[in-house]
């Protein structure tokens, strides 16, 4: 099997835009989660969320080259993530077949829910907002992007809810490793949307104070809104394309652990089988692990079965995890690709990102996130997990180019 | 560079291995499911829509159970049992399923719930079943299917990014077989979303006069499609040999990844025994189907399934189902066919696809070599 690289990386979250603001607000411990202005909801204030502080008109003009693209929420963000890891790279068709696989949750809702009375009214037709109903679906912003970019050979895209993105990578490495592609530009979009907040505070799974992961107290998650893209590329096509390693996407596992449709197991079983798998894939052993960017949406559920699935996987011999969704929220579809990039990140500069507002070690286990920004260690591999409805979860391992 | 002197031979593209289609069923509008047949007779498009002919839901679940399921939910779940039974599986061993729009009625519940309730307290039922996983997760519990499971949503490919993963998980070797199929539906609102951006026929349409249609848009429709897919031939209905995928090509684009897909497998176009055709009215893009058409030889045998099962974003399910079908049993459903054939056995079977010409498929299915 191949071996796949990451040689690109573009990230917008609430902790702005660009892998440089993304970066010094992690290292600043500064959270992105406040009271969102763009949501058009109800619940905004009483429900904290990770809203990207410009509105979509700005994103849209921040675009170099904004072209003939929808100028809606989604694509906007997902243009300007795509922008960053593409970089100056033009991908020629001589240096090797390059896909792109997308992941979103809801698609262009954001900008649909306005005004979808009016779409399925039918006395009425104004054709810019027909036009909205052709962005409800997951497709839309997929097929925006690729026209743009000019990635038509191979796209495609993922939903499996909090793990969509993770999957779309896992799809794109495997699409590499099987000789059906030799690069893939893969991850992930979400907007924040009156849709998903209401879907999760109907779930009562949302916090009305900045969520506390891996806390005793913790009491739900806070949602965020973002998009994120890695560019994946074979060691040939990297030769073709001139463009550096930054890491080695060594491992990777879907698993579904078929125990409910919306609760992880207890036990953690499907959180532990992904990454025993992804270590597996790697082959690696799980003393090797440097840092464990956990799924941690610091929902009760969660964040005790994923705790007893790392202490069973890991025993004794624990590495630092924590979670980055106390700073970003819970970016859905998009929060794979973020924290993959978090990873690359961690391997990198060799740092890690501590857990915010934690105050109380859970007293089901002994097992304590990082607190405190951590500098200068070496980080030589990185798991990040993606956990979602339907028992979905994934998980990814990124290594350091030796 | 030259990309051929560095890299190994062996990397050329599209070179997963043929999988072999154990199962297939379909539940759509027509009388598909109970034999895998397709009745000579078409039932008709209603106000430009075919929808599905239910199956008896009895027989697999309680009242009390098919209260809390969605449409889809049902048809899915009850077209991924019967497609594991016929395999005589007791558990697959991955789930991937592709949906263009998942269940819209569930999506459209939540979003009017929100808005009839004022964002107040909401019942979590049609949120969690708008999610495009959730059929997944509940194939996966009713079987206690602890497995790969994943769900892609783009439209006219949904299907065929679920079916090369499955290809790419038994070329990977660790499983035997995967369980794979695509899901659509279409509810009173989505047609009328729809309807304004041109999707439909403003004229009411027979089914059997679709194809001949002079008009832009075609007829709505809904379809659940499940394959058992396998590594060994065993059982098999047909080979799955080769798959394509090409975004917003052109007509030449077309043809000559056609071309090469019929070159690859050593393939001359008159060892084309039936080619399918998505051919679905709308004046608008006929031309696709008209130069494969064309570039086919005439003694192929040519026909169409949109007839039978409308249009929506994974309708070459129906296709797949019908190809599956025609190599088992050697024989095609007459009430389908644009040109018959000259001559004898099906052995080799294309498939083209476009979904608003945008996502274009290839398929190539073979007869199970004995």
């Amino acid at each position: 099997m191949r071996s796949v690289y990451v040689t690109g990386m573009g990230i917008i979250s609430a902790l702005g835009i660009g892998v440089t603001e993304n970066r010094s607000a992690l290292l600043a411990m500064q959270s992105g989660i406040s009271h969102s202005s763009h949501l058009n909801s109800l619940l905004k204030d009483k429900l904290p969320a990770a809203e990207i502080k410009e509105d979509t008109a700005t994103l849209h003009n921040l675009l170099r080259y904004p072209g003939q693209l929808f100028p809606n929420r989604l694509v906007s963000m997902a243009a300007l993530a795509m922008e960053e890891a593409l970089g100056e790279t033009a991908y020629q068709p001589g240096m090797g077949k390059m896909g792109f696989i997308n992941a979103t949750s809801v698609g262009g809702m954001a900008d649909v829910e306005d005004h979808y009375t009016e779409l399925v009214d039918p006395s009425k037709s104004e054709a810019a907002i027909n036009l909205l109903g052709d962005t409800l679906d997951c497709g839309h912003c997929t097929e925006e992007l690729a026209r743009h970019f000019h990635l038509a050979r191979f796209i495609g895209t993922v939903s499996t809810a909090c793990s969509s993105s993770a999957n779309a990578l896992m799809y794109g490495a495997r699409l590499i490793r099987n000789g059906v592609l030799d690069g893939a530009i893969c991850g992930g979009a979400d907007t924040l949307t009156r849709f998903t907040l209401n879907g999760f505070n109907s779930l009562k799974n949302i916090d009305r104070n900045p969520c506390k992961p891996f806390d005793a107290n913790r009491n739900g998650l806070n949602l965020g809104e973002g998009a994120a893209y890695l560019v994946l590329e074979s060691e040939e096509m990297m030769y073709a394309s001139g463009r550096k390693p930054l890491a080695v996407f060594s491992g990777f596992c879907n698993y579904n652990e078929a125990f409910h449709p919306t609760s992880p197991s207890p036990e953690g079983e499907g959180a532990y089988r992904a990454m025993k798998g992804a270590i597996e894939i790697a082959q690696l052993k799980t003393s090797d692990i440097s840092y464990i960017n956990a799924h941690g949406t610091a929902t009760i559920n969660n964040d005790i079965a994923e705790a007893i699935a790392m202490k069973k996987l890991f025993g004794e011999n624990m590495p630092a995890f924590s979670s980055t969704k106390c700073y970003t929220g819970h970016t859905l579809a998009a929060a794979g690709a973020i924290e993959a990039i978090f990873s690359v990140f961690n391997i990198r500069h060799n740092e890690l990102y501590p857990v915010l507002n934690f105050e109380t070690p859970m007293p089901e286990i002994k097992l304590l996130p990082l607190t405190a920004v951590k500098e200068h260690t070496s980080i030589e591999h990185v798991l990040s997990n993606s956990f979602g409805f339907g028992g979905n979860n994934a998980s990814l391992l990124f290594s350091k180019y030796a | 560079m030259d990309l051929a002197a560095i890299m190994p031979a062996s990397y050329s593209v599209n070179m997963l291995s043929p999988v072999y289609i154990r199962s297939a069923r379909a539940i759509c509008a027509q009388d598909t499911f109970g034999n895998n047949d397709l009745p000579g007779e078409l039932t008709e498009a209603t106000g430009n829509s075919l929808h599905y002919l239910h199956p008896d839901y009895s027989k697999y679940f309680t009242i009390m159970q098919l209260r809390r399921m969605s449409r889809v939910t049902r048809t899915g779940l009850v077209a991924a049992i019967e497609s594991l039974a016929d395999a005589g599986i007791k558990k697959p061993e991955a789930i991937i399923t592709g949906t263009g729009k998942g269940s819209i009625y569930d999506t459209e519940k939540f979003i009017q719930n929100i808005l009839e309730f004022h964002e107040g307290t909401l019942n979590p039922t049609p949120f969690i079943q708008s999610t495009y996983n959730s059929l997944n997760g509940l194939i996966g519990l009713q079987y206690g299917a602890s497995c790969y499971n994943t769900t892609y949503v783009h439209r006219g490919f949904s299907l065929e990014l679920a079916l090369t993963d499955a290809m790419m998980l038994l070329q990977e070797g660790e499983i035997e077989q995967a369980l794979v199929g695509c899901f659509e539906e279409i509810s009173p609102e989505h047609y009328i979303i729809k309807q304004k951006l041109g999707a439909w026929k403003k004229e009411p349409v027979s089914c059997r006069e679709l194809i001949a249609s002079k008009t832009t848009g075609s007829i709505a429709g809904e379809g659940t499609f499940f394959f058992v897919v396998q590594k060994n031939k065993a059982g098999a209905l047909a080979k799955l040999s080769g798959l394509r995928m090409l975004f917003e090509p052109t007509v030449a684009a077309v043809l000559d990844e056609l071309t090469s897909l019929l070159k690859e497998h050593h393939l001359r176009r008159e060892d084309i025994d039936l080619v399918i055709l998505g051919y679905n009215g709308d004046v608008r893009h006929n031309h696709y189907y008209d130069a494969v058409l064309a570039a086919s030889d005439t003694s192929t045998c040519i026909q169409c399934f949109k007839p039978a099962c409308g249009e929506f974003d994974t309708a070459v399910g129906f296709a797949v189902w019908m190809a599956a079908w025609a190599a088992q049993r050697q024989q095609v459903f007459p009430s389908l066919t644009i040109r018959p054939a000259m001559k004898g056995p099906i052995k080799n079977i294309i498939i083209y696809n476009h979904y608003q010409a945008k996502d274009h498929v290839l398929y190539l299915l073979q007869q199970t070599e004995d």
